[in-house]
């Protein structure tokens, strides 16, 4: 008798709770969100109070990652079996992300949704992968320029540098002795040498005889032109020091420090910092797109992009809500707290868009902005061995010509 | 009866060794056996068991060599520099003054400071732009412009390690302290009536007394230090090139930027064949004494 309660208790126990898996499953699917914005303080929660509120059944959970461990976290999670449904990712991470297995093309759900129109065709194409197929939904978008300190240029009567040489005369120039006690007190440009600092080094290397590939496939960082184009780059520290003695460690707190104090009169960035550098400087601060090099301009298309993980059981809540995020009016809503540019024509059109010199800047360099190799072993360049090497060279301990060897042997894959 | 209190000491020890085993003994095989497959985590198709190749592949690594000199080095430079520093603050705390109880809880202050706040405060004050390091030094005429101490490469270790010796000094003052405390009084008093100086009392009392006390905290502070990278990861991030890679830091950069986990795990059991080489010479030599005391 007894035993018979408690076959039935359970029984009961156990269809109640695979009852309320079903519900889970086709009612109500909580979609968890990772993504980062460069200030803490900017929150997700409007976005997805809004989108909840026009999607019952959908729950947004949204985790906000550290930016320093985002590329570690997420790729452990992947090897771990629990990402999340929908993360915040860069366009690089895609190969390795692909080699994985860890993302789902969206074609099929891009293909059947209205607002694919609004985004940039070059969008499109830079995002898509090399297989053809789309894995990521377009976010927000920068390009880098070069910020300069409108007061010093107009007290020694300068304008932006429109090419390489130009470039350098003006940085030299720009480094000087201010106060008259003899020390160098201002220099012409903040190099980044710590991680993240490839933007800087692309705009005057690859922009001056180096390429990663060459058209028949090997690589183009070797070339003496692609060397002598290194040198000129370790030689703006080395040689004519018109940067700081810290650039080697210098990553992005310093360099924004440094053109807020008046120490580099210039340095490259995109519009994401506009807001701080304008908020302490006002229109002490200008931007204008990079320099040419020796022969062609080349500036970083940063970018973000929402990826949908294979592991998810909510991919078509997860779809809607990446959806929501790249269409026009929620989209403007997030590049307010990104501080980054929208992916939507329309919101490119607004008067208040283009009365803005920070992004007429970024408007003004699209036609060549460029993306880094879309190979796994991107990921290490960026994290870890350009600056490692970047800094071993500035600090004379490898030339130029190893320094590109490293690179090339990175990217060879050997 | 008997046989209980044979068993008694037993079940007490258990608890403690069920949990080394699950915190310590299992993560030690895991990485062991992980270090001998190809395990880079983006490439879940390429895994497989290399056997020793990650082992041979570290040894023609010249990262590694690198990161074993600096391991060296900091490890030696880092214990040495505490040692002398926390004798010195031990032997001046041992003195009568009024205000020494205050002094004693003062010194603790860095000890108990976060690494990560340690590793801040001092990343500012070595500050190449606005260090207040910099500022002194070009008051007083020692140096003319500004030095960046952490981007340069002959002096980022080193500054780094000047960091690390003003956190760990006061575990030795405090383990000496304890040790002078202990020595009794009526030695110094024999010494003097035989009319040593205080050179010899120091040479021929304290030391010698002191001796197992330093033993044991040298080799505690050998095994902290060798192990420890969040200083020198908020510091210079093993920068500039790799200057400041140590051992446990090249294996985390290997395993948390470059996602070899399988490299990593060999780096890992290396670090841990040298520190028991180390600590093994020195229980050797402790149960040695202990014998010939015998």
């Amino acid at each position: 008798m007894k035993k018979s309660i408690i076959i039935i208790l359970m029984m009961v126990l156990l269809s109640a709770a695979s009852f309320a898996a079903g519900q889970k499953e086709t009612k109500s699917a909580n979609v968890r969100f990772w993504y980062h914005f460069d200030n803490p303080e900017s929150a997700v929660t409007p976005l997805v109070q809004k989108f909840e509120k026009e999607n019952p059944g959908i729950k947004i959970t949204p985790e906000s990652i550290a930016w320093g461990a985002y590329n570690q976290k997420l790729l452990t999670a992947i090897a771990a079996g629990s990402p999340p449904d929908v993360s915040q990712v860069k366009l690089w991470w895609q190969p390795q992300l692909i080699e994985m297995g860890a993302l789902t093309p969206l074609d099929d759900y891009i293909n059947n949704w209205s607002g694919k129109d609004d985004i940039y065709d070059n969008v499109w194409k830079l995002t898509r992968y090399k297989d053809g197929k789309q894995y990521l939904m377009p976010l927000q978008m920068v390009i880098l320029y070069m910020y300069y300190r409108t007061d010093i240029f107009k007290d020694m009567g300068l304008v932006p540098a429109k090419t390489r040489a130009e470039f350098l005369t003006l940085a030299r120039k720009l480094t000087r002795d201010t106060n008259g006690d003899g020390k160098i007190d201002q220099y012409g440009f903040g190099i980044r040498g710590a991680r993240g600092g490839h933007d800087w080094w692309g705009t005057f290397v690859l922009s001056s005889g180096a390429r990663f590939f060459l058209p028949d496939g090997s690589s183009g960082l070797v070339t003496s032109e692609a060397v002598a184009a290194n040198q000129w780059y370790i030689d703006l520290y080395r040689k004519y020091k018109v940067s700081p003695p810290t650039t080697p460690n210098d990553g992005f707190k310093e360099i924004i420090a440094n053109m807020k104090s008046g120490k580099t009169a210039m340095t490259i960035h995109h519009i994401g910092s506009s807001k701080t550098m304008e908020a302490a400087l006002g229109d002490k601060i200008s931007a204008a797109p990079v320099p040419k090099g020796t022969e062609r301009y080349w500036t970083s298309f940063g970018d973000e992009e929402n990826g949908v993980f294979s592991a998810s059981k909510y991919k078509d809540a997860a779809f809607k809500w990446v959806a929501f995020l790249a269409t026009a009016e929620n989209n403007a809503v997030w590049q307010k707290a990104s501080g980054q540019v929208s992916v939507n024509k329309s919101n490119g059109e607004t008067s208040e868009a283009k009365s803005n010199r920070f992004l007429k800047a970024t408007i003004d360099s699209a036609d060549f902005a460029h993306v880094l190799p879309a190979l796994p072993q991107t990921a290490e360049f960026v994290e870890s061995v350009w600056p490692t090497t970047m800094q071993r060279a500035f600090n004379g301990e490898i030339s130029s010509k190893e320094m590109m060897e490293t690179f090339a042997k990175l990217f060879s894959g050997k | 009866m008997n046989s209980k209190r044979l068993l008694f000491p037993y079940v007490l020890v258990t608890p403690a060794v069920i949990i080394t085993v699950f915190i310590v003994f299992i993560p030690i095989i895991e990485t062991s056996v992980m270090s001998l497959f190809n395990y880079v985590i983006w490439k879940p198709k390429d895994y497989k068991f290399v056997f020793l190749s990650n082992y041979i592949k570290a040894l023609r690594d010249p990262v590694f060599w690198i990161s074993l000199k600096n391991t060296v080095i900091w490890v030696t430079g880092t214990v040495s520099l505490q040692l002398i520093l926390g004798f010195v603050t031990a032997l001046l705390l041992n003195r009568n003054f009024w205000w020494r109880g205050i002094a004693r809880s003062l010194i603790l202050i860095p000890w108990v400071t976060p690494s990560v706040i340690t590793a801040l405060m001092w990343r500012w004050m070595y500050d190449g732009n606005s260090g207040v390091i910099n500022d002194l030094l070009v008051r007083v005429g020692i140096l003319k412009e500004y030095f960046p101490w952490l981007a340069n490469n002959s002096t980022a270790l080193g500054s780094v390690m000047v960091a690390l010796m003003w956190q760990g000094f006061p575990f030795f003052s405090i383990m000496i302290l304890a040790g002078l405390q202990a020595i009794p009084g009526s030695l110094y008093e024999a010494a003097e009536v035989d009319g040593a100086t205080s050179l010899q009392r120091f040479t021929k009392i304290t030391l010698p007394m002191l001796i197992p006390i330093l033993f044991t905290s040298i080799l505690l502070r050998i095994i902290w230090v060798a192990n420890s990278m969040d200083v020198i990861y908020v510091m210079t991030g093993g920068g500039p090139g790799y200057s400041t890679y140590t051992l446990p830091l090249y294996s985390f950069i290997k395993a948390y930027k470059f996602m070899d986990f399988g490299y990593a795990s060999t780096l890992a059991i290396f670090l841990t064949f040298f520190l028991v080489a180390v600590v093994a010479g020195y229980v050797f030599k402790v149960l040695k004494s202990q014998g010939s005391m015998e």
